[in-house]
């Protein structure tokens, strides 16, 4: 075995036996996951009475325009449902597909002409037909407003429901081949018009607990780097590390075999923090495991940075044990370890881009949204660069006697 | 029989420092060389140095034909280090350490094994080889700190005041041990502030004070500095100034200093002068309580050399 990985494995069979490593490493991130993760519930989740929905008039022609009036004006509508009128289709679309809203109508912009030629038109309701309740009572309150602006209502009158199943991204919003079903009646114009509703893929549902595996994962495998760090300087000082210098291996072997040992431990780590949270709380930490995987390990060369930071900044295990967790925190807070990242203040924002538990939180909950590892690429780049700027900036200042 | 480890004009300076001040010396192969000096004297920056951990602001040092600054590597294969400090992982077992360190001499397989388990044996450890060095007592870990040191059969082994702060039995073992690698051809450069111990042990000494070699030769060759005189040490209630003046002015008396409770006379004559010298003390109201004379040993020497005492 090279002096190399003989270095590591020495390391992570210290800190193996380190019970107090294990109770920061381990028990502590689990205990917080399972604490806030079940104290509060699911996040974006819960039906209240003020849904909100949005309304996009494309319409060229006035009668989009009178329709939406019909519809924003009515008092019992507007008790149920927190409306807004918007132009951006796609904006409303993605918002839509986010959980930000519950719905939304599509008035499309060949609305009159369609209505004036008396060709077959729809207008497009867009929603989560499965989990949202009040979704549909907004496809029904649509409907209904066509019904109603019918000058006469045939009995027969059938909503034609057209489900682009599975399109989340560039639904057709234009006209749709569907066969006009109650139609060429030239004096009930607007019974052309038929609602169409399409089935929004909404974006899978954090759960509470879920985020927390991901924001407390994404924090305490910087405290590898912390406890790295506590091991370098103990070998600094109990003369281990000079014992080490005086074998045959090199400085770059050795440091090189403290950082290894940091990745180990972490993967170690990480392992357990992601079968811990599976099955102890049901974690879904969604099908992408390799991007999982690779999100997790890319934080951990973050900690392997970290710990070269910090043995470099602190002379003693005291100082670090000052520092490494203010940093530690700082970073999480950022990274919405604490409160999801998009509550914090605007001017903080900016900063988060320093932070390697902001990457790695937002990546995991992409993966656990069902994300691909094209869409993570970025975040785990971020890390890494983080990551070794924290090392060649430890290594550059470390002292070894 | 040549030379093995050669240093010459070494010189270390911390900052105004000169911790190391032109040092020179020659180890042979197959001896026990002896660094002895006070702490402080730069015994373990000498060895630092010897050992490539630290870089000599000036001098040149030669281990079996290796230069330290031009082939750290080879140098490094060639020595056995045993630190001052015990430099061993607490929560890991005695073999755990030893594997370890018989790891980063590139040992593996077959021959970590049997290495570990022969060097276990000489620490007489083998029976404990399981437990967690923390559980040792100090003189147990001493044992396994020099076990670390000669995994890999090294050709010089450096020993860095291996015995401190340890019961005697570990003490003996441990000088035992040293006779026994020596005794299996192991080079050895042996430091310390024992006098005994380096007396006990080595074929050659060095006397180091402030960074200085003062002497250097076989004991009997150190002896004669004190040129064959006898060393009689007079153990009192108190010792002042002013006593040690009155004791110095009596006839006969080449050299008086201060040790531990006790004062060391120098005389080539001690017959002559022990009588008057009970009654000068007594006079002084210094009593005394044992009155021993010795040949001249390591602490004589280094006592007339630099008028202070080893443990000071
Ligand atoms: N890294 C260092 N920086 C400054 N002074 C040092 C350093 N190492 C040793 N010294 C000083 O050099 C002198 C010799 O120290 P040392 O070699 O440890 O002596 P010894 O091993 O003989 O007790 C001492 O005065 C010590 O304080
Ligand atoms: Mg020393």
């Amino acid at each position: 075995m090279s002096p190399l990985f003989t270095i590591a494995a020495k390391d992570t069979k210290i800190m193996v036996r380190d019970r107090a490593a294990l109770l920061v490493m381990l028990a502590m991130p689990l205990g917080l996951i399972f604490i806030l993760g079940s104290a509060l519930g699911n996040i974006g989740e819960g039906d209240s009475l003020d849904t909100k929905v949005a309304i996009v008039n494309l319409d060229e022609g006035d009668t989009g325009a009178r329709f939406v009036e019909g519809l924003t004006s009515s008092e019992d509508i507007d008790a149920v449902f927190n409306i807004s009128v918007r132009e951006d289709a796609e904006a409303v679309r993605t918002e839509v597909e986010r959980g930000d809203l519950t719905a939304a109508l599509i008035v499309p912009a060949d609305l009159t002409e369609k209505v004036l030629a008396d060709e077959p038109v729809a207008l497009e309701v867009l929603q989560d037909p499965g989990s949202q309740m009040s979704a549909g009572i907004w496809a029904g309150v649509v409907r209904a407003g066509v019904a109603n602006a019918s000058a006469q209502i045939i009995a027969a009158h059938t909503l034609q429901e057209t489900f682009a199943g599975g399109a989340a991204q560039g639904a057709p919003s234009g006209t749709v081949g569907s066969p006009p079903s109650a139609q060429q009646i030239p004096e009930l114009a607007f019974d052309a018009v038929t609602v169409r509703e399409v089935e929004v893929e909404i974006e899978k549902q954090v759960s509470m607990i879920s985020y927390y595996a991901a924001a407390m994962s994404g924090m305490f495998l910087l405290f590898g780097g912390m406890f790295g760090a506590f091991s370098f300087v103990r070998e600094r000082r109990e003369q281990t590390l000079a014992r080490m210098m005086s074998t045959p291996s090199g400085k770059v072997t050795i440091v090189g075999g403290k950082a290894l040992g940091v990745l180990l431990i972490g993967a170690l780590q990480f392992i357990v923090l992601y079968l811990g949270t599976r099955l102890l709380f049901q974690v879904d930490w969604g099908t992408n495991v390799l991007g999982v995987v690779l999100v997790g390990f890319a934080e951990t060369i973050a900690a392997a940075g970290l710990a070269m930071t910090l043995a470099a900044l602190g002379r003693s295990e005291r100082a670090i044990g000052g520092i490494a967790p203010a940093f530690i925190m700082l970073f999480a807070a950022l990274g919405g370890s604490m409160i999801p990242a998009e509550q914090l203040p605007e001017w903080l924002l900016p900063a988060q881009v320093l932070s390697p538990v902001y990457w790695t939180v937002d990546a995991f909950l992409d993966l656990m949204r069902g994300a691909t590892l094209a869409a993570v690429a970025p975040n785990i780049a971020a890390v890494l660069a983080i990551g070794l700027v924290l090392f060649w900036f430890g290594v550059w200042r470390l002292r070894y006697e | 029989m040549g030379t093995i480890v050669e240093v010459r004009g070494l010189v270390k300076r911390f900052g105004e420092l000169a911790a190391v001040d032109d040092v020179s010396f020659a180890i042979e192969q197959g001896e026990i060389f002896g660094l002895l000096g006070p702490n402080g004297a730069g015994k373990t920056t000498t060895i630092s140095m010897v050992s490539c951990l630290i870089d000599p602001t000036a001098g040149s040092i030669t281990v079996d034909g290796n230069e330290v600054a031009t082939a750290p590597g080879a140098v490094k294969s060639t020595l056995g280090v045993v630190p001052q400090e015990i430099a061993l992982y607490p929560t890991l077992s005695a073999q755990e350490n030893l594997a370890f360190w018989g790891q980063m001499y590139g040992l593996s397989g077959g021959a970590l094994k049997s290495a570990v388990a022969e060097a276990l044996e000489l620490a007489g450890l083998a029976d404990r080889a399981k437990e967690r060095v923390e559980k040792y007592s100090g003189g147990m870990k001493r044992r396994i700190n020099i076990a670390a040191g000669i995994l890999h059969k090294p050709k010089v082994l450096l020993m860095d005041e291996p015995t401190v702060g340890i019961d005697p039995q570990s003490r003996n073992h441990i000088l035992e041990t040293v006779k026994q690698l020596n005794a299996a051809g192991m080079t050895v450069l042996y430091t310390s502030h024992y006098m005994e111990e380096v007396e006990y042990l080595c074929d050659r000494i060095a006397i180091m004070d402030h960074g200085k070699i003062i002497a250097s030769g076989t004991l009997n060759e150190l002896r004669d500095v004190v040129g064959g005189m006898d060393v009689v040490d007079v153990k009192v209630t108190e010792v002042t100034d002013c006593v040690l003046d009155r004791v110095r002015e009596i006839e006969g008396v080449k050299q008086a200093d201060r040790t531990d409770g006790a004062i060391q006379v120098l005389t080539p004559s001690s017959g002559s002068v022990l009588g008057k010298l009970v009654a000068t003390l007594e006079s002084e109201g210094a009593h005394v309580t044992s009155i021993t004379v010795t040949e001249p040993n390591l602490e004589s020497v280094f006592l007339h050399l630099t008028g202070k005492s080893l443990r000071d």
